[in-house]
């Protein structure tokens, strides 16, 4: 049978389908109200069509949209006729517009950018024009047309998109281009500030293939950045000296004790509660103390980095966000690591309290300014008790830092110092024995190198019996850094042309390395580096429609590491035996455990939720809120992934991922520290999932208050991946001048617009799913009452289905809408995973797939791994 | 109009210092402007840090040393801080009520940084700037000369964040380094020093030559559809080998020639006359040849230090930053006032020389053409408001001099923040309101002939300007 006929046979089967099973609305009432959420997941499951023996795999519920002709024939039309004819048509063409002459097919006809004026100009009410009794469009009627307008515009747009074929064809993004140079060089520096940011497609996704172009200032931004890369990666001569600064609280204790002023407190004093609670020296031995901020210091000669000295009674106690201040002076070399070695412990160890340190770096620039920024990536835990400490590590790379520039100044003016502060960051409580961290040594040394010539200078200057001949070696070298770089096994012809290149750059270079990091620069500014690739395979292929073997590893490696493949995933390829589904399994595995796939989720999750969206919001004040906000999403997810639980979790779960910050904005009891941990909540349904996380929430108000407008149109496109049409051009503001409307409660206000004619048909499709999410004010916390009144979080969908607030929501989702979601996931993490943006062609492939993940149980897991082994996943 | 070009009195314009520079004929100057129908568009902005003398109205001093001119827009009185700009009233303009909103409560220690970019650049903390207007300029008008544009400074390098020593910021807000050294500019703008630049120009031809047959080969391995959008890249490679090209045209163009003999490249700071005068005159050199058309200068550092605080002793006072402490001595007011005033000499000096020079490759004086900004983002003390600005030129460009702009309200007599004595007086409440001053930048940037809608957050246009 021809696919296709089949095709439209099950779609009309399931239009009949559809229509059966629509009639009979399933009502949410009282009664399945005192139904647990959990029972309606598998109620709601048990409606799925695509667990319908009888459909089968390849069923399609979404059919290509048609032209709505019928409508337009059977009233839209005569409207047109009566109403604009006369001054449109052929006695009288204003605007040289001929509205008798409009081909209603919007989809294939050629009007369609007339038809918009058209839908302007009825949806702001600006036409017929006000004075013309004669003509005059009464609300039914305007709202009839601006309804078919509306639908008809929104689906030429989707078939407009979705009928050009896309490919996965592709320039890395900008992350995945940082990415790939940190994985290649080995430095997990950012290189890419000078590059433009990217632009987002209508699905929200940055590495779509529609999106990423190239321009002549983003190409030789590339060739700069490369090069600087790769000098980073790559050291000259010998091993640099370095310096060591040892910090001994023992022997600042010792220092001060010859000074004449220092004012001891001693334990046994009065007032030394409140002593303890400053920052201070103490001898835990002798019980004395003395207040201390920090001091200056430089290198000691012949210092052994490294060294765990016995350890000292004598400590400096750092209450909650204090910070210990060193002024290291201008002996920190210009580039390598620092690194900074604290041996630290608690002076408590209660449990609902934690302790961490954080670095930072900064100078004084004149006498009232100065600057100062966090270096250390995380802050580290300090775990263990005082009197055992431990060290705690931090290694900060020099030249990515904001330094000093007068360091090198032969003056003393402006000052020429540096300055690393050791805070701790602490949820401390105040209580009668004060948690704080004792440090009773402190070390750091830069550069430090744990060899020399350094990993990533061998990685690429690779040791070889070859080095002393020059075009050998050269070609080694180059054949190595192009097979990871490009992907793929390059062969002499590849490299020829490159060692041509250095043969000319060489005189020019007193060595031979710097000649060949130009040459390098030169591979790394090359398509094959930029671009994913996928190649027209040889004639004599048997699958020429499938991507070879080493497109597959860098497939994979984008989607699962937003970089490029490493060297086990190319051999692999290589020798052919990638896409053995025991052997592509197993990579999965490996590649999701290994640390690069948070990269994934990051950037998936941030991109499929629109989370760029919290960027640009700035009522969120507090940073540590606003960092635990944008982090939920991402640790939620990673949970489900790791669990393969079932993606109904991201409607509604009984457990919530929080932070101890996070904890507190939700009123959860009991949540300590600054780690994401899996928290049960229990039968309370006003948290648990993705779609009463802060972060969507905050993002989608107006600063001071809810927006459900917003909050509407993001669950639509978001989760249930049903955007809603544009709004038109021009839309009137709500006049908040009117005393009438500012009476009003924001619901009120929003049902007075949804009445306009001309508004209706698209705010009905929105404004009810926002209003369900009015019980969260503008930072996403929960409330019972606006400005006194009662919140009301009632809505009606434009099926007449009522939604009861948040639990109404996930209850009519999880009954209801569980297919559609479904569905959703699948087609936005295929289209991620491809690269590209999805068409009619797909739906079939998207179909199976969701059928498929629907039939093993909805889960993250399985989902990555259904992509994985579809044939979509394998096909050019 | 003086269309004496190439006379005597342009040949001795370091006038009465023993210094002067023999110009060559003028053809090589004109020899090759690329765009010869219409005149080059100019743009050049001076900085000077630590504001100037605001003294009470109750206060003796103020007759005379209050930088501010008295009076309305046209029939303005000039004080003795800016008397010597007299002579070309008609070709100046002077403004009050504009600053930065976001530096409003900064210590003025920090306001280099943000005087041309109008960034919350802040006081203490993280640091990000965003692109100065100069640097707007020069990736329009950089198109036409061997240089984008020239960045000036008396101490050199980029500073550091809040302690800026260069008025350029590039498009990623971070600091241009600036030049301090006179001869370094000059060997940079008129002598050839190409092999460098040609060997690198060269291997960047090369690496693109390889890139375009790379690029070419692996076209025919994608299919038709992956090819176009191949297309792009090489559409850059393409680009670049244009814009290579143009280098290259540039190194191999020859420099104008100028004679060096009485140009004193070797002044220092510490001869501040004679180092501002050949400063200056760079700047006037690399505009009359079309080297450049965007050129920022800053005068010294905020907060002092080394070359800054040697600039004073032109005017036989030491001690520059020193200066706006001093008010509360005796003469403390004429002191700051006299170092003021010289500063303003000197840029009437080189405005004077613009105006005396006709337009190579156009109508008008040079200074026609050109918008010349002399400022700084404190007026008292520290204070960060109501910046003291002079503009001069720029009538071909639509601009109309010989005014005192009065902007904003509550503060016509320009006596807010008047007489502050205390470091502790930028803290002090914002009295009147002013207008950002990134509109005046936005009213440049589109009399300049770009299309540009907004600067620094500014999207409105100084209306009167």
């Amino acid at each position: 049978m021809n696919p296709c006929l089949m095709n439209t046979l099950k779609i009309t089967i399931l239009l009949v389908l559809v229509l059966v099973s629509a009639s009979p609305m399933l009502a949410v009432g009282e009664d399945a109200k005192a139904t647990p959420l959990q029972e309606v997941r598998e109620f709601g499951r048990k409606k799925s069509r695509f667990l319908q023996e009888t459909i089968g795999d390849t069923l399609a519920i979404r059919a290509i949209p048609k032209a709505n002709l019928s409508d337009f024939h059977n009233s839209v039309g005569s409207l047109l006729e009566k109403h604009c004819v006369a001054c449109h048509g052929p006695q009288e063409t204003k605007a040289q517009l001929r509205v008798d002459k409009l081909n209603p097919d919007l989809l294939t006809g050629s009007d369609i950018e007339r038809w918009r004026e058209v839908y302007g100009v009825l949806s702001n009410s600006e036409m017929p024009p006000e004075g013309e009794p004669d003509y005059e469009l009464a609300d039914a009627d305007r709202r009839n047309v601006v309804a078919w307008l509306s639908d008809e515009l929104n689906k030429a747009s989707l078939v407009r998109r979705n009928t050009s074929e896309h490919s996965s064809f592709r320039r890395m993004t900008k992350y995945e281009y940082n990415y790939a140079l940190q994985d290649l060089l080995g430095l997990p520096f950012t290189f890419v500030d000078t590059l433009p940011p990217e632009t987002a497609s209508e699905d929200g996704f940055k590495n779509s293939s529609r999106m990423l172009q190239m321009s002549s200032m983003q190409f030789e931004t590339y060739r700069d950045i490369g090069l600087e890369a790769l000098k980073k990666a790559t050291v000259h001569g010998e091993r640099p000296e370095a310096v060591t600064y040892i910090i001994s609280p023992r022997e600042e204790m010792e220092k001060a004790s010859e000074k004449k002023k220092a004012e001891f407190f001693d334990q046994n004093d009065k007032n030394y509660a409140s002593n303890k609670n400053r920052q201070h020296l103490f001898n835990q031995q002798t019980g004395k103390g003395l207040r201390y901020s920090g001091g200056t210091w430089t290198p000691v000669a012949d210092a052994v980095s490294g060294e765990t000295p016995a350890v000292s009674p004598v400590v400096v106690v750092l209450p909650r966000s204090h910070e210990l201040k060193l002024n290291l002076g201008r002996f920190l070399p210009d580039e390598g690591t620092m690194r900074v070695r604290i041996r630290a412990g608690r002076t408590t160890m209660e449990a609902d309290e934690y302790a961490s340190l954080r670095l930072v770096f900064g100078a004084h620039t004149s006498n009232n300014a100065n600057f100062s920024q966090v270096v250390s990536e995380r802050d580290i835990l300090v775990t263990v008790q005082g009197d055992t400490p431990q060290f705690i590590q931090f290694n900060i790379p020099l030249s990515e830092i904001p330094r000093n520039p007068f360091r090198k100044l032969s003056t003393t003016f402006p000052r020429r110092d540096e300055l690393l502060s050791i805070r701790n960051v602490s949820n401390a409580h105040n209580k009668k024995e004060p948690l704080c961290v004792l440090i009773d040594y402190i070390e750091i040394t830069a550069p430090y190198y744990d060899q020399w010539p350094p990993d990533t200078h061998n990685s690429v200057f690779v040791g070889s019996s070859h080095r002393s001949d020059e075009e050998k070696y050269g070609r080694e070298v180059l054949t190595g850094f192009m097979e990871r770089a490009w992907r793929r096994s390059v062969s002499s012809q590849d490299v020829d042309p490159l060692m041509a290149l250095f043969a000319k750059y060489r005189s020019e270079f007193t060595n031979f390395e710097d000649a060949m990091l130009e040459v390098m620069a030169t591979v790394l500014a090359a398509p094959e580096f930029l671009y994913v690739t996928q190649k027209v395979s040889a004639s004599h292929s048997p699958n020429p429609q499938t991507i070879s073997d080493t497109e597959l590893a860098s497939r994979l490696s984008f989607f699962l590491w937003c970089s490029i493949p490493d060297d086990e995933l190319l051999q692999l390829a290589h020798q052919g035996t990638l896409t053995d589904p025991r052997v592509l399994n197993a990579q999965v595995k490996r590649m999701l455990a290994d640390s690069r796939s948070h990269r994934f989720s990051q950037t998936f999750v941030q991109q499929w939720l629109g989370l760029d969206g919290l960027k640009s919001v700035t009522h969120v004040t507090d940073s540590s809120l606003r960092e635990a906000m944008q982090e939920e999403p991402v640790a939620f997810f990673n949970e489900v992934l790791e669990c393969n639980s079932s993606v109904m979790d991201f409607i509604h779960s009984d457990y919530v991922m929080v932070n101890e910050r996070l904890a507190d904005h939700y009123k959860i009891p009991s949540v300590f520290g600054p780690h994401f941990r899996k928290v049960k909540i229990g039968s309370q349904v006003n948290r648990g999932g993705i779609l009463t996380g802060a972060a969507v929430l905050a993002m989608n108000s107006d600063g001071t208050d809810s927006h459900p407008l917003k909050r509407g149109i993001w669950l639509l496109e978001h989760v249930l991946h049903d955007p809603p049409p544009p709004p038109p051009p021009n839309v009137p503001e709500v006049d908040l001048t009117d005393p009438e409307i500012l009476k009003m409660t924001l619901k009120q206000r929003i049902a007075d617009h949804r009445s306009k004619p001309a508004c209706i048909s698209c705010h009905a499709k929105i404004d009810p799913w926002g209003i369900a999410f009015e019980n969260y004010d503008a930072l996403g916390a929960y409330r019972t009452q606006v400005e006194n009144k009662a919140v009301d979080a009632t809505s009606s969908l434009f099926n007449k289905q009522e939604l009861a607030g948040i639990e109404g929501l996930k209850r009519y989702l999880l009954t209801d809408r569980q297919d559609q979601f479904a569905r959703s996931m699948v087609h936005k993490m295929t289209a991620y995973a491809l690269g590209r943006p999805l068409s009619f062609s797909d739906r079939a492939d998207i179909d199976g797939m969701t059928s498929q993940f629907r039939k093993r149980g909805d889960r993250l897991g399985d989902l990555i791994d259904l992509i994985i082994s579809s044939e979509i996943f394998h096909a050019k | 109009m003086n269309n004496k070009t190439v006379s005597l009195n342009r040949r001795n314009f370091l006038y009465g210092a023993g210094v002067a520079l023999a110009l060559p004929k003028f053809e090589t100057f004109a020899a090759k402007t690329p765009d010869l129908k219409s005149a080059p568009k100019r743009f050049v902005s001076v900085y000077h840090p630590d504001g100037v003398g605001l003294p009470l109205k109750t206060d003796p001093a103020w007759e005379d040393w209050s930088w501010f001119p008295r009076g309305g827009e046209r029939d303005f009185e000039l004080t003795k801080v800016l008397d010597v700009l007299q002579p070309l009233r008609s070709e100046i303009t002077i403004y009050s009520g504009l600053s930065h909103p976001a530096a409003r409560k900064i210590h003025g220690h920090s306001n280099a940084d943000q005087y041309l970019t109008g960034a919350a650049t802040g006081g203490h903390g993280a640091y990000q700037n965003s692109i100065s207007l100069d640097q707007v300029i020069a990736a329009h008008a950089g198109e036409f000369t061997r240089h984008s544009s020239l960045v000036m400074s008396t101490n050199g390098g980029i500073g550091g964040p809040r302690g800026a020593q260069t008025q350029s910021f590039n498009r990623e807000g971070r600091p241009i380094p600036a030049q301090n050294k006179p001869k370094q500019i000059f060997d940079m703008l008129f002598v050839t020093s190409g092999k460098d630049a040609r060997a690198r120009l060269s291997r960047s031809k090369s690496a693109l030559d390889f890139l375009i047959a790379n690029t070419r080969s692996l076209g025919q391995e994608l299919s038709g559809h992956d090819q176009q959008t191949l297309q792009q890249y090489l559409d850059a490679v393409r680009d670049t080998e244009i814009k290579l090209a143009k280098a290259q045209q540039w190194i191999d163009t020859p420099v104008p020639q100028v004679d060096t003999m009485h140009l004193k490249l070797d002044a220092d700071p510490k001869e501040a006359r004679f180092y501002f005068q050949t400063m200056y005159e760079l700047i006037y050199l690399s505009f009359l040849s079309d080297s450049t058309r965007v050129a920022t200068f800053q005068l010294g550092r905020e907060n002092g230090e080394g070359p800054h605080d040697l600039l004073s002793k032109a005017v036989g006072l030491g001690n520059a930053h020193g200066l706006t402490h001093d008010v509360k001595k005796p003469d403390g007011w004429k002191n700051l006032g006299t170092y003021n005033r010289y500063q303003a000499e000197e840029f009437g000096r080189f405005v004077q020389k613009l105006k005396d020079t006709s337009e190579p490759t156009g109508q008008g004086s040079m200074l026609d053409n050109t918008f010349a900004m002399h400022g700084s983002a404190s007026s008292s003390f520290h204070l960060s408001r109501n910046y003291p600005i002079i503009s001069a030129g720029g009538k071909n460009l639509g601009f109309k001099n010989g005014r005192f702009l009065k902007f904003g309200t509550g503060n016509e007599d320009n006596q807010a923040g008047a007489g502050i004595v205390s470091d502790a007086g930028w803290r002090g409440k914002i009295e009147a309101e002013e207008l950002p001053l990134a509109c005046l930048f936005v009213t440049v940037l589109q009399k300049l002939g770009l299309d540009v809608q907004s600067f620094g957050g500014s999207t409105e246009t100084l209306s009167g300007v």
